[in-house]
């Protein structure tokens, strides 16, 4: 029971990871996060009538619905798993290295690949795409009702927390 | 107390119009994710750990134990449908941990979560000009990347001679996986860099 019961895990996880790879492949300008939802939501019922073709026999109802909830929770990990190599700064300072001549790279080199005006430029591109920000043309940034939001809920998160640095 | 528990009080009850067994079960996680919370938030909040997941993961993983033997006394597994129950409840607890951890380190922690509270917190940095220059300082390193070269390096991810950063092999594999990474899910290059 237990060796079938890890074989469906797979097979539901791999199935959703594959695809995701597909949709994205063919969405390349699309939101990942929003296809990794959209993938677990739409193959979640498939997946609760999957029953006999994983199980070898029908399930009850409660094993149905257990079914279910566990592909989607197996789509919420690949949503995480997701988060590591597309927003990670230090998995990117590592694909930089990796991609260098001799995987070595002076501080300086390092910075004009991957700099903090990079970053920090393309954070505020998607926060502007998000609607957090306005940024004017001489550069100036308004928060917009969404990131008014957005900074209140971090503020009081690290209050909270008592962060006192951070990033 | 199990076996009251299963007959006297948790067992299906239509016609009382008692919640189903299903929905009861999957309490089981809320409750766990109710004490990781707490737990995590205590440890943070009263003891401001420097490496705080150390002990979201050990909370997380005696949370499992814990629901894993709980499920087990309340419902034994005697069919796959129980089976199949204790797997989802585990599995959903630990993406609840798991959704806290990240937000906590992403959200609060994170490059993005920090802009947005410079820029709510204090209005001189909202150009952007001033908020890039704000986190590349006076020093050597910017503020991105002070925070996570030494940890690359004390990790033993990286070497780092004078101004030279070297990838060592347990980092070139993790750098492999995220290039492949990249590839299978035509993330571009990462980093948060669209």
């Amino acid at each position: 029971m237990l060796l079938r019961l890890a074989l469906v895990l797979i097979a539901l996880f791999a199935s959703q990871a594959v695809l995701v790879a597909l949709v994205s492949a063919l969405r390349r300008r699309g939101n990942v996060y929003v296809t990794i939802v959209g993938v677990a939501c739409l193959t979640a019922p498939l997946a609760a009538f999957a029953d006999r073709l994983l199980f070898g026999r029908p399930l009850d109802p409660d094993g149905r619905l257990f079914l279910a909830l566990t592909h989607l929770a197996l789509g919420g990990f690949l949503f995480h798993f997701m988060t590591l190599p597309d927003r990670s700064v230090t998995l990117r300072i590592l694909v930089e290295l990796l991609l260098a001549p001799d995987r070595a790279l002076s501080l300086g080199d390092l910075t004009a690949r991957y700099g903090v005006r990079t970053m920090i430029g393309s954070r505020l591109d998607q926060l502007q795409d998000g609607r957090c920000v306005t940024i004017a043309a001489d550069g100036a940034i308004a928060l917009l009702p969404r990131g008014r939001s957005f900074g209140r809920a971090v503020t009081a998160g690290r209050r909270m927390f008592r962060i006192t640095s951070a990033n | 107390m199990s076996s009251w528990f299963r007959r006297g009080f948790w067992q299906r009850d239509a016609a009382a119009g008692v919640v189903d067994q299903p929905v009861i079960r999957l309490l089981l996680p809320v409750a766990g994710i109710a004490v990781f919370f707490a737990l995590s938030w205590t440890t943070v909040f009263l003891f401001q750990p420097r490496d705080p997941k150390r002990f979201f993961l050990g909370y997380a993983l005696l949370l499992l134990v814990a629901a894993a033997l709980v499920y087990r006394a309340l419902w034994p597994i005697e069919r796959i449908e129980d089976a199949l129950g204790l797997v989802c409840d585990l599995l959903l607890q630990l993406l609840a941990c798991l959704t806290m951890w990240n937000a906590f380190y992403s959200v609060l922690w994170g490059f993005s979560g920090s802009l947005i509270y410079d820029l709510f917190n204090d209005a001189a940095l909202c150009h952007r000009e001033r908020l890039i220059r704000s986190y590349e300082g006076d020093g050597e390193l910017d503020r991105i990347l002070a925070r996570r070269l030494p940890n690359l390096v004390r990790g033993g991810w990286i070497d780092r001679r004078d101004r030279t950063l070297r990838l060592r092999p347990k980092g070139a594999v993790m750098a492999i996986g995220t290039l492949a990474s990249f590839k299978v899910f035509s993330l571009g290059m990462g980093g948060g860099v669209k």
